[in-house]
């Protein structure tokens, strides 16, 4: 064996790696070293710096990362997640409103146009068919509206309210006295307004009085 | 003795990728030490090695979807980073802070170790170590790795090799010079006669 052969097998921690190596070479290794007092030297001071690593390796065993890097990493997860997390919710609510908003378009147009379609169908039973159910007669905007004898059996609508189709609605028989048909923003004759009378409501879904008539 | 499914490190991976915060504390308990202790040996700086851990996790952290279960374990990834951390950090640093003041903080040492010795014994592996610390950090990186890995982390060739992400007879090669090296700076440090062949 060569002293660049020794070097490169002689070293050999004598554990693990030695062990690696056939018997054969083992044993022309050691021979060589026994001749060759450089590479004994060699030997003897990998020895030694074996042991120094050995002390080296021993001071760092139990090394472990300072406690301070797990609570940076640990505080870095959470934000991250939590920016995460906030972010999918912002994302999710987003989402959310706009369909919200698209429903309700929808919907807004849909009723838009039934309420559209319900008026040109009332107008037209107004106006070509004697109903004999309740009608509702426009008020007339020119003159001031007046509960009058010969209106009675139509309703004469109130103030502010307008023609709409009546099956929604409900009629409803109250006693009053005349007088406070002016709070429903009707003209009453001022000689008359303590007498008693009863009236029909028609009281809208939305619960407000939109038209009132004299029973027969 | 296998693990049970829901502590395999790919599976607390793949739960801290969703926000799970234990599953990443585990993780990160069950690796920081392997890979502390390679990064202060490589870099002689605990300071240096733990900023190499903390990076290779918060790479973790933000890249968890490159973890690919298919190249081997989460251990053996998280230790190419580290590597590839150290690496850059001595390319970073040449010779930077490559050896350590003595007793410069609690991080570095074993001291309940080194205590059981007597005085006289403590001061001669400290002496020991601190020059063999000193050899070591000056050994240029790719030697250093080899003697790291083989000397100290005490891994077969094979395994070696396989986290160094080279052939066995590139680390056989690498350790030999290292050792050529290691020997030389040594002798030097001694003031012994130095063999021509080992600081070639």
């Amino acid at each position: 064996m060569k002293c660049e052969e020794f070097e490169s097998i002689g070293l050999e921690r004598n554990g693990v790696r030695m062990s690696e190596l056939d018997a054969a070479l083992r044993q022309s290794a050691a021979e060589h070293a026994a001749r060759c007092p450089g590479c004994a030297a060699l030997q003897e001071s990998w020895q030694e710096a074996r042991i120094a690593l050995q002390a080296l390796r021993e001071t760092t065993r139990d090394a472990e990362t300072p406690q301070r890097v797990e609570m940076r990493l640990l505080h870095e997860f959470g934000m991250r997640h939590r920016t995460r997390k906030a972010r999918s919710a912002a994302i999710f609510a987003a989402w959310a409103l706009a369909t919200a908003a698209v429903l309700f378009a929808g919907v807004s147009w849909r009723n838009w146009r039934l309420t559209q379609a319900h008026g040109n169908v009332s107008a037209e039973n107004v106006v070509k068919t004697d109903a004999p159910a309740p009608s509702v007669t426009p008020a007339d905007t020119s003159e001031e509206p007046t509960l009058i004898a010969d209106n009675e059996g139509e309703f004469t609508l109130l103030p502010g309210s307008l023609p709409q189709e009546t099956d929604d609605s409900a009629i409803v028989r109250v006693g009053m006295q005349r007088g406070a048909l002016s709070a429903l923003g009707l003209a009453v004759n001022e000689e008359r307004v303590s007498d008693w009378i009863q009236v029909d409501l028609l009281v809208g879904p939305d619960g407000l009085p939109k038209a009132v008539r004299l029973p027969q | 003795m296998s693990i049970p499914e829901q502590d395999r490190d790919d599976v607390l991976l793949r739960r801290a990728a969703k926000g799970d915060q234990e599953s990443f504390t585990l993780l990160y308990r069950r690796h920081q030490a392997a890979l502390y202790r390679f990064a202060l040996r490589m870099t002689g700086n605990s300071w240096a090695a733990e900023e190499v851990v903390q990076d290779v996790f918060m790479t973790l952290m933000r890249e968890p979807k490159k973890y690919d279960l298919a190249r081997g374990p989460v251990g053996a990834y998280l230790f190419g980073i580290t590597r590839n951390r150290v690496m850059k950090h001595l390319e970073r640093l040449p010779r930077e802070l490559s050896l350590e003041e003595p007793n410069g903080n609690g991080a570095r040492t074993n001291e309940a170790a080194v205590n059981r010795f007597t005085p006289v014994h403590w001061a001669e592996q400290q002496e020991r170590s601190e020059r063999v610390r000193a050899a070591v950090s000056e050994l240029p990186a790719e030697f250093r790795e080899a003697v790291v890995l083989c000397e100290l982390e005490e891994l077969s060739y094979e395994e070696a090799a396989q986290l160094s992400g080279c052939p066995i007879g590139t680390i056989r090669s690498r350790l030999h010079r290292g050792r050529a090296l290691l020997l030389a700076k040594l002798e030097i440090l001694r003031d012994a006669p130095r063999r021509v062949s080992a600081a070639r």
